[in-house]
C-alpha cells in the first residue's frame, strides 16, 4: 500500500514537473502565417494562469483585454493560433517587450495558400481551445522550408543547467548532513552518554560539550 | 518599469541566498579536504593536534585569497548575463 502510495506521488511530481517544462520551454513550428489581428478577449478564472500577469506592458485589465493574435496554418493543413503579449520581467522568463514589433513582422511575413512562405515561430504555451489558451508567440523568422529542422538549443541548456542544479542541491544537502547534522547529533549523544555514566568528571564533559558548539577557525 | 525593478529586488534576494549558500558549501568542501590530506599523511601521524589546527587554519587562510572563492560572486553574474542576453535576442533580433 505505502510503496503504492509512494510510486503515485512520485510518478504524478514527474508530470508535473514534464508539463511544468513543456509548458516553458521554448518550440519552434514551421508554418505559414495566414492572419494576424486584435480581438477583444474576455480573461476567466479558469485560464488567467495561461495569460500575461495584469501589469505588463500588453495587458491593460485582467478581465477583458485587447489581444495580438496570429494565425497559422501547418504544411499538413492543421492550424495554429498564437497569442503575442509581452510577458513582464517575473514568469515565464522571456522577457519580452516587443509584441507590437512581432506583430508588424508576423503581419510582414503574412502569405496565402498559392504562393506560402514559411516562417519558424519561437513560442512557449499550449493551445487548449476547451480553456480558451493560446501559445505565446516569442519571434517569428523565415524558414528555409517547410521541412526545416530546428535544433532547439535553448531547451538542451536549460535542462542540463537543470539537472547539474539538482546534482549540486544533492551534494549541498549531504555535505551539510554530513559535516553540519551528524557531528551535532552525535555531541548530543555523547553528552546523554555522560549524564548517564554520572559524576565522574562532569563539568569536563560540560565544558567539552559547549566548546564543540563554538565555531572552529 | 515598476516591473523591472521589483524583478531586480526579487533576483537579487534570491541569488544573495544562493550566494551564501554556495559559499558555506565551498569552504566546507575545503575544509574536509584538508582535514582529510593531514589525517591520511603517514608523516603527520604523531603530530600534535595544534599542528594539525595550525595546518587546516593556513589552509582556510589560503582560501580566503583564492581565485576559487572569489568566482563564487559568478553566482550574480551568470544570471544576470543570461536576462540581459534573452532580453536582446527576444526583443531586438
Amino acid at each position: 500500500m505505502w510503496t503504492k502510495t509512494k510510486w503515485t506521488l512520485r510518478i504524478l511530481a514527474a508530470l508535473f514537473v514534464l508539463g511544468f517544462l513543456h509548458y516553458t520551454l521554448p518550440q519552434h513550428d514551421i508554418v505559414k502565417i495566414t492572419g494576424t489581428y486584435n480581438r477583444l478577449t474576455t480573461i476567466g478564472s479558469s485560464n488567467a494562469w495561461a495569460y500575461a500577469s495584469p501589469d505588463t506592458g500588453t495587458a491593460e485589465s485582467s478581465t477583458t483585454r485587447d489581444i495580438r493574435f496570429i494565425e497559422t496554418a501547418y504544411s499538413d493543413g492543421s492550424v495554429m493560433v498564437y497569442r503575442n503579449e509581452d510577458t513582464g520581467w517575473i514568469w515565464p522568463p522571456y522577457f519580452k517587450y516587443d509584441s507590437s514589433n512581432l506583430q508588424a513582422e508576423a503581419g510582414n511575413l503574412k502569405s496565402d495558400a498559392a504562393n506560402p512562405k514559411w516562417v519558424v515561430v519561437t513560442h512557449y504555451g499550449w493551445r487548449l481551445p476547451i480553456l480558451s489558451i493560446y501559445p505565446n508567440a516569442v519571434s517569428v523568422r523565415e524558414a528555409a522550408g517547410p521541412d526545416e529542422r530546428v535544433i532547439p538549443y535553448v531547451s538542451i541548456v536549460v535542462i542540463v543547467f537543470l539537472i547539474f542544479a539538482v546534482v549540486m542541491i544533492r551534494r549541498i544537502w549531504a555535505q551539510f548532513w554530513e559535516r553540519t547534522l551528524e557531528p551535532a547529533a552525535a555531541g548530543v549523544e555523547e553528552t546523554w552518554d555522560g549524564v548517564e555514566a554520572k559524576a565522574t568528571g562532569a563539568m569536563a564533559r560540560l565544558k567539552a560539550w559547549i566548546k564543540s558548539w563554538r565555531r572552529k577557525a | 518599469m515598476i516591473g523591472l525593478l521589483r524583478a531586480a529586488v526579487l533576483a537579487f534576494v534570491l541569488l544573495t541566498v544562493v550566494y551564501v549558500i554556495v559559499s558555506i558549501y565551498s569552504r566546507s568542501v575545503r575544509r574536509e579536504k584538508l582535514e582529510k590530506a593531514w589525517d591520511s599523511d603517514p608523516e603527520k601521524l604523531g603530530a600534535e593536534s595544534s599542528e594539525r589546527d595550525a595546518y587546516i587554519r593556513a589552509g582556510m587562510e589560503a582560501y580566503r585569497n583564492s581565485l576559487r572563492r572569489k568566482l563564487i560572486v559568478l553566482v550574480y553574474i551568470i544570471p544576470m548575463a543570461v536576462v540581459l542576453a534573452t532580453a536582446y535576442v527576444v526583443n531586438h533580433q
